[in-house]
């Protein structure tokens, strides 16, 4: 049997330096917008190869596991 | 923001054999709802949330995990397999 294979997507979303903010206003209710059963909006990202990715590349092609990765390459 | 030359470096030091994307323009994270602005001493500061997130075939989402939980990826690879069970042998 063929082995399907979820295409990993690795967001390395290194946006801001603070891993913590105690004092902030809004850091209690930060919630994702997007919930189960909504379409994924398309979008074009550049990959470490300097190749853009476009989400609908995939589409009825694999599923996707979309990893959004903060502060990757820190201990934070 | 790691740049596609860092998500490189990255990638090759540990072996990685999926892409490494970057939003280099936060543009993905922003309509993904997952950039979050933060007010600290009457500055914005912005950064994201960690996230995994699973999207079928048909572009539908089917699995959402966000905060300190999805820092852990086994929930999400369970699901992955679920997800890959359900559809019909080929």
């Amino acid at each position: 049997m063929k082995r399907k294979i979820a295409l990993g997507l690795l967001v390395a979303a290194a946006v801001s330096a603070l891993p913590a903010a105690p004092h902030a206003g809004k850091s209690e209710v930060a919630k994702m917008t997007l919930k189960v059963g909504d379409t994924a909006p398309d979008f074009t990202l550049l990959s470490d190869q300097w190749k853009s990715v476009k989400l609908s590349d995939y589409r009825g092609k694999k599923n996707v596991f979309l990893a959004v990765y903060v502060l990757a390459f820190t201990g934070g | 923001m790691d740049s596609p030359a860092a998500n490189a470096a990255f990638a090759k030091q540990i072996g990685i054999k999926f892409p490494l994307l970057s939003d280099m323009n936060r543009k993905m994270l922003k309509t993904y709802g997952i950039l979050k602005g933060y007010d600290v001493q009457n500055e914005t500061y912005e950064w994201a949330l960690r996230a995994n997130i699973i999207i079928d075939k048909q572009g539908i989402i089917q699995f959402v995990e966000e905060g300190d939980s999805a820092v852990d990826p086994n929930t999400a690879l369970t699901m992955c397999t679920t997800l890959h069970k359900k559809e019909p042998a080929k």
